[in-house]
C-alpha cells in the first residue's frame, strides 16, 4: 500500500500490512513478553518480573496495531508469551480491546490465551470468557513436585487440576503443555506423568523434550556439569511413549509434537505447518505477510523505545525464493503426521517433493524415514525423531 | 693500486649455524659497521625481510650483500651470504657455501654445537671453505664459553684459539671477526680475462623486472648490454642490469670474476632460470660448464584440494604464483575420488608444506583440504620398472610389487648424555639403525642413526623435544631408498575405500596405526542417521574397526510462527558447514579427518 494512503502512519514508520492486491492473512500473533521470573530453561522474548512496563508495553502494541491500517477479520488469534494470564484485569481488558479492534475474530474463530496455573483465578476466567477465549493453553509442564521446582516453575500439580477445571467452565478446548527429558528424569516418572495428564482428559497436549538453549542458566549449569542431561536414548523412549500412552488416551497425534482429541487440534498452529500467512504485534514477534517473514527486535524495551520514537520495531526481513520457500513448505507441512499430498504440494509451490529433495528423499526411504502413501508423503516414527537432522540435509542440495 | 674488484681485494662468506644461533643479526651488524645501513635503516634482522621470515623470527631464504670495508688503509669487498638454519632449507646453505671461499661458523655460547651446526660444519669442509669459528652471545648471562669452545674442537677439530667470541647483539667482537674474515679468508682465485664462468646460485621473481638472476663470477667479465647466454637451457640474452646488493640492488657497469653479483636479462619466467646453471658468452669460446648443483629434493608431498569444488582454478593459478617464487615447490594436478579435483604437491619439508599452505591461504584466501603428508617411495615392478610414488593411492596391488623403498635419512642428535638412552629407544622403535656416538663434551654427545624419513618427518622433532625437555636437536641428510616390509593400508568409511586417507606404513606397524587411525576418525566424522563403519584394511584384510553409532534422536520440539526463519537460519548454517565436508556415499567427512592417518597410534603403545 502507498505511504500517501497512509496518513497515520509516521516518518520511517513501515507498514505491516499486506498490499491490497492479495489477500490479508486470517490469523494474529500477539507477544505478551511479561512473566513472573524467568524460568531456568526459557530463552524467549520475556522480561521477568517488570509488570512497571505493562502500561508502556499497551501503548506500544496499540501503536504498532495502528500500523496496520484498518482491522482484518481473522479466523484465529493468538495470545502467547511469556505469560499473557500476568496481566491483571485491568490491562488485560485494555488488551483484548486494543487487540480485537485491530483483529475482530470471525463468528466460529479460534481464540488461545496461553494461561500460567496459578494466574487462573476465577476473575481473570470470567473476563477471559466475556473476551470470547474460545481456547486455553495451559503452561503446566510437570506434575512432579521436583521437576517442578528443577524448572522453577511457581505452580503445582494441583494448581494444574484446580486450572483446568476453571477452564473447561468457558473455554471449548484446554490444552497442557508438558516437557520431558528434564534433568534427572526417568521413564518411569514420566510415565506417571502422561498417566497424570490422561486422568485430567485434556482436549490437547503439547510435549516437548527439554533442549538446552544458549545464553540459559540450564546451558552454563549443564556445561558446568552440574544438571545431568538426559541420554539419547532415554529421550528416545520417552517420546515413544508419549506417543503410545497419548494416542491410547484418545489424543490423536497430529503433529510432530501435538495431540489432540478429535476437533481440538490448534487452528493456529496448523496454519503455520501449512504456511500459511499471518500478523504478529508484540516484541520479538514473527510475522508472515506478502510473502515477507519479519521479526520484531526482540528486547521488550528496544521495541517499546522504537515505536515511541516512531520507528518500525522490525529488525529483520527476508522473502524467500520460490525455491527456499517449497522448501519451507515442505519441511512444515511434513512436521504433521498426515505429512503431505504430493499433488496438493506441487499446485501450491510449484515444485515436486522429489525435485526438492533429491539424492536425500532415496536415502530417506532407504533408511525408512518417510514413505508414500496414497498419493501422500509423511514421516514414519523414525522420520519423526530425527526430523531435524533430516531438515539439515535437505537444505545441503 | 688495483681496483677494488680486483679478486685480491674480495672475500666471499656465508653465514652458517644452527637454527636462531644469531646468524641474522650477526649480519645485522656487520651491514652496520661497514657502513652498507645506517644505524636509523637498521632494523632487526634486516635482512629478513619476507614477511613470513618476520612473523616467524627465522630466515627461509638465503640472501646476499656486498660490504666494502676499509682495513689497513684499503678497501675490501665482501660479499656476506645469510643462510637458513632450518633442516628444511639446507640446500639453501650448500648453494650458498658452493659461492664462498669461507664459512663464519655460528655456535651460540650457552646452547653449545647442535645437530645443524656440526651439518653444517661438514658441508663447509666438504667445500673446502676456510671456516672461522665464532662464538656468539658472549653477552648471555649463562654464556659458557669455555665449555662451547671444548665442543667445537672435540666435535669438529676447530681450535680454540681460531674462535672468535662476540655478540651480534651488542656488537662486541666486530671489528675482530672483520679483521679474521680480510686476514683468514683467501681471495677467489679467478681470472677476470679468462671466458666467462657465472654460476646462477640462487634467483627471485621480481614483478616489474621479470627473472632476477643471482651470480657468482668464477672467471671473466660481464658488462652491461653484453649478450650473455645459459648454457645449459641454451638461451641467449642481453644483460639489461647488473648489480649488486648492498643490501637492495645497485646497479653497476660490470661485474668480475671473484664477485658475487644480480643480473637482469628480461626474463619473463623464473622457470626459464636453472639453478646452478652457468652463464657465459655465446659464441664458439664460451667457457665450460661449472659442476652446479644437485636440485633440491622434495621430501614430502601431499594433497591440496579446494575445499570448494568450484575453486579448482583459482587454486591452480596461487599455485603457479608461489611456485614462480620458490622454484623448490611442485605441483602436479591430481584426482581423487573423495576429494575431487586438487593438487598433488612436493615439499623440502614440513615447515616448508606449512609455510606454502600458510601463504596460500593468506594470499588466495583459499580453503583448503590437506591430505596427510607423506615421503615418496620408490617400487620396483615385477615387470622390471621403477615407480616413484609420491601418492599411496599409486601403489600397485601386492602382486605387482618386486621390491618396496623408502627414503633413509642419516640422522644426527646432540643431546645431553642422559638422554642417550631414551632417544636410542626411540629410535629402535622406529626402526632406526644406530651408527655411532660421538662426545661432544664429557655432558654433551652426538649420537647418529639411520631411520626411515617416514619416521623422523612427522613427530621425530616433537617427540625429541619432550624427551630432552627441549635440549636436543637433530638433522637429517638423506642416504638413499633402501628395501622394507611396507604396505599400503587404506581405510574404508561406510564400507567405501577413501582413497585419499590411505597411507603408506610397515607391515608391522599397520595393525597399530590402523586402530589409531579409525579410532581418531571417529571423533573426527560427526554422527549421521545410520551407522557408519570405520575400517582399515590391507589389501581386501581388515585390520581395524570402529563403528560411529546413528543418531537416535534429533528433534527439538517447537516449530511456530517464530521459530521458523530462526531455525532456516540454523540449518542454513548447517549447510555452509557441510559444504566444507567431502562426501565419500553419503558420509560427511570434515577437513580436518584428511589429517586423522597422522595419529600413529604410538602413545597408545608405549
Ligand atoms: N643475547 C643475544 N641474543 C642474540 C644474539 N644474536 C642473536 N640473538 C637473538 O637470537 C635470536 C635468533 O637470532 P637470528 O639472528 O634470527 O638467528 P638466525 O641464526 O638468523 O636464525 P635462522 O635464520 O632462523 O636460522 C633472536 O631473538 C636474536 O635477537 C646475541 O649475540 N646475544
Ligand atoms: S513462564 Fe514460560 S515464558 Fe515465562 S520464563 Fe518461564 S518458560 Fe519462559
Ligand atoms: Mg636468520
Amino acid at each position: 500500500m502507498p505511504q500517501d494512503e497512509m496518513p497515520q502512519l509516521t516518518a520511517g514508520m513501515e507498514s505491516t500490512a499486506p498490499p491490497s492486491s492479495q489477500l490479508a492473512p486470517r490469523a494474529a500473533y500477539i507477544h505478551v513478553p511479561f512473566c513472573a521470573h524467568r524460568c531456568g530453561y526459557c530463552n524467549f522474548t520475556v522480561v521477568a518480573n517488570r509488570q512497571d512496563l505493562i502500561p508502556a508495553y499497551l501503548d506500544a502494541l496499540a501503536t504498532e496495531l495502528a500500523c496496520i491500517s484498518g482491522s482484518h477479520e481473522v479466523d484465529t488469534l493468538f495470545f502467547g508469551g511469556g505469560t499473557p494470564s500476568q496481566l491483571a484485569l485491568k490491562p488485560m481488558e485494555q488488551l483484548f480491546s486494543i487487540v480485537r479492534e485491530a483483529f475482530p475474530l470471525a463468528s466460529d474463530g479460534e481464540l488461545s490465551v496461553e494461561v500460567n496455573p496459578v494466574d487462573l483465578t476465577p476473575e481473570k476466567a470470567k473476563l477471559l470468557a466475556t473476551a470470547g477465549v474460545t481456547r486455553i493453553s495451559l503452561g503446566a509442564q510437570s506434575f512432579n513436585a521436583g521437576v517442578l521446582r528443577t524448572l522453577e516453575r511457581d505452580h503445582t500439580g494441583d494448581d494444574i487440576r484446580r486450572a483446568v477445571n476453571l477452564a473447561r467452565t468457558f473455554a471449548r478446548s484446554v490444552s497442557l503443555d508438558l516437557i520431558f527429558a528434564t534433568p534427572d528424569q526417568t521413564i518411569g516418572a514420566w510415565e506417571r506423568e502422561l498417566a497424570a495428564v490422561l486422568e485430567l482428559e485434556p482436549d490437547h497436549v503439547s510435549t516437548y523434550g527439554l533442549t538446552y538453549e544458549r545464553g540459559t542458566s540450564f546451558w552454563s549449569r549443564l556445561n558446568k556439569s552440574e544438571l545431568n542431561e538426559i541420554n539419547e536414548e532415554t529421550q528416545r523412549q520417552m517420546y515413544l511413549l508419549a506417543i503410545e500412552r497419548l494416542a491410547a488416551g484418545g489424543l490423536e497425534h497430529y503433529e510432530i509434537s501435538n495431540f489432540a482429541r478429535s476437533g481440538h487440534r490448534c487452528r493456529h498452529n496448523e496454519g503455520y505447518w501449512s504456511g500459511d500467512e499471518y500478523f504478529a504485534a508484540g516484541p520479538g514477534a514473527a510475522r508472515h505477510i506478502a510473502g515477507e517473514r519479519s521479526t520484531n527486535h526482540r528486547s521488550t524495551l528496544t521495541w517499546i523505545k522504537r515505536l515511541r520514537a516512531g520507528q518500525s520495531p522490525i529488525t529483520e526481513r527476508e522473502t524467500l525464493l520460490a525455491h527456499d520457500k517449497a522448501r519451507e513448505t515442505l519441511v512444515l507441512g511434513l512436521r504433521r503426521i498426515e505429512g503431505i499430498d504430493q499433488r496438493e504440494f506441487q499446485r501450491k509451490t510449484g515444485f515436486t517433493a522429489s525435485e526438492l529433495l533429491g539424492n536425500s528423499l532415496n536415502q530417506w526411504l532407504r533408511l525408512r524415514l518417510v514413505v508414500f502413501d496414497g498419493g501422500r508423503i509423511r514421516l514414519t516414527r523414525n522420520g519423526m525423531l530425527l526430523s531435524d537432522q533430516m531438515w539439515s540435509e535437505v537444505l545441503r542440495i | 693500486m688495483p681496483k677494488p674488484s680486483d679478486c685480491h681485494y674480495i672475500r666471499n662468506f656465508s653465514i652458517v649455524a644452527h637454527i636462531d644461533h644469531g646468524k641474522s643479526t650477526l649480519a645485522d651488524r656487520l651491514l652496520e659497521r661497514t657502513g652498507a645501513v645506517t644505524a636509523r635503516e637498521s632494523r632487526e634482522q634486516l635482512l629478513d625481510d619476507m614477511q613470513l621470515e618476520r612473523e616467524r623470527g627465522i630466515t627461509i631464504k638465503a640472501r646476499a650483500v656486498a660490504l666494502r670495508h676499509v682495513h689497513n688503509g684499503q678497501e675490501y669487498e665482501l660479499n656476506l651470504i645469510d643462510t637458513p638454519g632450518h633442516v628444511d632449507f639446507h640446500y639453501e646453505v650448500s648453494r650458498s657455501l658452493a659461492c664462498c671461499e669461507g664459512a663464519l661458523l655460528l655456535v651460540d655460547a650457552f646452547q653449545g654445537v647442535e645437530a645443524q651446526t656440526v651439518a653444517n660444519a661438514y658441508a663447509a669442509l666438504e667445500n673446502n671453505l676456510e671456516m672461522i669459528p665464532v662464538v656468539n652471545k658472549i653477552d648471555l648471562t649463562h654464556a659458557r664459553v669455555d665449555e662451547v669452545l671444548e665442543e667445537m674442537e672435540s666435535s669438529l677439530a676447530l681450535a680454540a684459539e681460531d674462535a672468535i667470541l662476540c655478540s651480534a647483539k651488542t656488537g662486541v667482537g666486530t671489528d675482530e671477526l672483520l679483521e679474521a674474515i680480510i686476514e683468514r679468508i683467501p681471495p677467489p682465485a679467478g681470472d677476470a680475462n679468462a671466458p666467462l664462468q657465472a654460476m646462477v646460485f640462487d634467483s627471485h621473481y621480481d614483478e616489474f623486472r621479470g627473472a632476477i638472476t643471482y651470480v657468482r663470477l668464477m672467471n671473466g667479465t660481464i658488462h652491461k648490454g653484453q649478450k650473455v647466454q645459459f648454457l645449459k637451457t641454451g638461451m641467449t640474452m642481453d644483460v639489461l642490469e647488473l648489480g649488486q646488493f648492498s643490501p637492495g640492488r645497485t646497479p653497476c657497469q660490470e661485474l668480475r670474476a671473484g664477485q658475487v653479483g644480480y643480473l637482469i636479462c628480461n626474463i619473463k619466467s623464473i622457470s626459464d632460470v636453472h639453478i646452478g646453471d652457468t652463464i657465459s658468452t655465446p659464441g664458439p669460446d664460451h667457457g665450460t660448464p661449472l659442476e652446479g648443483y644437485k636440485p633440491p629434493k622434495r621430501m614430502v608431498y601431499c594433497g591440496l584440494y579446494p575445499a570448494d569444488g568450484e575453486n579448482f582454478e583459482e587454486l591452480r593459478d596461487a599455485l603457479h604464483k608461489l611456485s614462480i617464487n620458490d622454484p623448490s615447490f611442485e605441483f602436479q594436478p591430481e584426482t581423487s575420488d573423495a576429494l575431487g579435483f586438487g593438487f598433488r604437491c612436493g615439499f623440502l619439508g614440513l615447515l616448508h608444506m606449512e609455510i606454502i599452505q600458510q601463504r596460500l591461504e593468506r594470499e588466495a584466501d583459499l580453503d583448503l583440504v590437506q591430505t596427510a603428508p607423506n615421503v615418496t617411495y620408490e617400487i620396483a615392478t615385477r615387470h622390471g620398472g621403477t615407480l616413484y610414488i609420491t601418492n599411496p593411492q599409486d601403489v600397485p596391488d601386492t602382486g605387482d610389487i618386486e621390491e618396496f623403498r623408502q627414503p633413509i635419512v642419516q640422522t644426527s642428535f646432540v643431546l645431553t648424555s642422559d638422554c642417550i638412552g631414551p632417544v636410542m629407544q626411540l629410535c629402535h622403535e622406529r626402526r632406526g639403525v644406530y651408527l655411532r656416538t660421538e662426545y661432544l663434551s664429557p655432558t654433551r654427545a652426538l649420537l647418529v642413526f639411520d631411520l626411515p624419513l617416514a619416521e623422523v618427518i612427522y613427530d621425530m622433532h616433537d617427540r625429541l623435544k619432550s624427551i630432552t625437555r627441549g635440549y636436543g636437536t637433530m638433522d637429517y641428510e638423506l642416504k638413499g631408498y633402501f628395501p622394507a616390509d611396507l604396505v599400503r593400508m587404506d581405510i574404508l568409511v561406510g564400507g567405501k575405500r577413501v582413497d585419499a586417507l590411505s597411507i603408506i606404513c610397515h607391515r608391522e606397524d599397520a595393525e597399530r596405526r590402523g586402530r589409531a587411525v579409525v579410532k581418531k576418525l571417529r571423533t573426527e566424522i560427526d554422527r549421521h542417521m545410520f551407522e557408519v563403519a570405520l575400517q582399515a584394511a590391507i589389501g581386501g584384510r581388515i585390520i581395524a574397526r570402529e563403528t560411529i553409532s546413528a543418531i537416535r534422536k534429533n528433534v527439538t520440539a517447537k516449530c511456530y510462527g517464530g521459530d521458523i526463519s530462526r531455525k532456516r537460519k540454523l540449518w542454513a548454517k548447517q549447510r555452509e558447514g557441510k559444504k566444507r565436508m567431502k562426501s565419500v556415499g553419503n558420509v560427511d567427512i570434515p577437513q580436518k579427518a584428511f589429517l586423522a592417518v597422522l595419529d600413529t597410534g604410538q602413545d597408545q603403545k608405549s
